[in-house]
């Protein structure tokens, strides 16, 4: 969980102590550290892994099609202040927290469909 | 499985987390993974943080995952670590000591001399995406007039259009995200004693950062100093301190013994 920030840069800066997501857990402890050629990697099954391709299917024409709408919804009329600070709260963190969960979703256990999903993501590579 | 003829019992598959000096070994109260008790083996002014694996097959849960981190953090309150990638498994504490901290016992005791009371910083610096969208179509003709083009247009009209000016904004968060995230590296980096990059992929910088103890608030004030520089464009993601797994490397060489 993220605590309270120093300073005076508030929301801009985040800090926690210790990673709390399955993929900021693995990022630290999965491929870093030290390893030793004889050693027997204990098989890290678990579909709950899969989460982490998550982070990588946002295809390309997806994101061209996401990023056209973006700007077309952008309100150029209202500049500075207030207006821009309501959107990059509100607006642009939720849309890209949408995407990516919606991602996540898609490759959850179970769902039969994840086969098709995954050659879909390779596809567009 | 091969009896030691040094211990009585044949023992089971040794589970690492890390690796401390033989000086400094922590007191770890919470269970491992597969809820062992953790201890420590020494040897030879090298120490291994380890825990006796069931025998057979195992699968691996998301407690497992956490109490790895765990127990790598509780020693790392105390003292210096050497964090052991996640998985890694000896036949038996006997091996642990003659195939791993024997060998290795030169790099490891200078890996944590030059780790020594160093702490790691994971950041992460992503777009508030409305904001830099702004910028990019304030900076770009071409991209400002493709959006007037499109915006009145229905969804299947301005299909082609749409996707050129998503292609072009695309590309031009794309530059930005290398210029700014390389410009930041700097920054950070000259107040850090290491750095390791991963791909940034959709964020602008993706980075563990190796802090010593005398670096730390100046670290910490360049952070803060960005952020404020940068809102509302950027937000920045600070995990730790950690032990420092990113940093934590035998080169080859030091595998062969």
């Amino acid at each position: 969980m993220a605590v309270a920030t120093r300073g005076t840069a508030n929301d801009y800066l985040q800090r926690a102590p210790s990673p709390s997501g399955l993929a900021d857990v693995l990022n630290v402890i999965l491929d870093k550290g030290i390893v030793i050629d004889a050693f027997v990697r204990i098989s890290v099954i678990g579909i709950e892994l899969i989460t982490i391709d998550a982070r990588i299917v946002i295809a390309s024409v997806d994101t061209y099609l996401h990023f056209a709408e973006a700007v077309n919804r952008l309100d150029l009329a209202e500049t500075g202040g207030v207006g821009i600070e309501d959107l990059q709260k509100d607006g642009s963190k939720r849309k890209t927290q949408g995407a990516l969960e919606g991602a996540k979703e898609k490759l959850t256990p179970g769902d039969n469909k994840d086969k098709d999903k995954a050659k879909e993501s390779e596809k567009s590579k | 499985m091969t009896t030691s003829p040094t211990e009585a019992p044949p023992t089971a598959a040794t589970y690492v987390y890390g690796v401390v000096a033989a000086d400094a070994i922590p007191a770890i109260e919470r269970p491992g993974v597969a809820d062992a008790a953790v201890h420590a083996l020494d040897h030879n002014g090298v120490a291994a943080l380890v825990s006796s694996l069931p025998p057979g097959e195992r699968r691996i849960r998301r407690r497992d995952l956490m109490s790895h981190l765990r127990v790598l953090e509780d020693a790392f309150a105390e003292t210096t670590v050497l964090p052991c990638a996640f998985g890694l498994v000896l036949s038996s504490e006997e091996a642990v000591r003659r195939e791993f901290l024997e060998p290795r016992r030169d790099a490891l005791l200078d890996l944590l001399g030059r780790l020594e009371g160093h702490e790691q910083l994971n950041v992460r610096i992503a777009y508030q995406e409305d904001v830099v969208l702004r910028e990019i179509v304030a900076a770009d003709p071409a991209i400002a007039q493709l959006r007037e083009r499109t915006r009145g247009l229905a969804e299947d009209a301005g299909y082609s259009l749409r996707m050129q000016l998503g292609e072009l904004v695309a590309a031009a968060l794309g530059s930005a995200r290398e210029r700014d995230g390389r410009a930041i590296l700097e920054r950070l980096a000259a107040k850090a004693a290491d750095v390791v990059v991963e791909n940034a992929g959709e964020d602008v910088l993706k980075a563990s950062f190796l802090v010593a103890p005398k670096q730390a608030e100046a670290f910490d004030r360049e952070l803060e100093r960005v952020a404020e520089e940068q809102a509302p464009r950027l937000r920045i993601d600070v995990v730790g301190p950690l032990p420092p797994s990113a940093f934590a490397t035998l080169e080859r060489g030091a595998w062969d013994s």
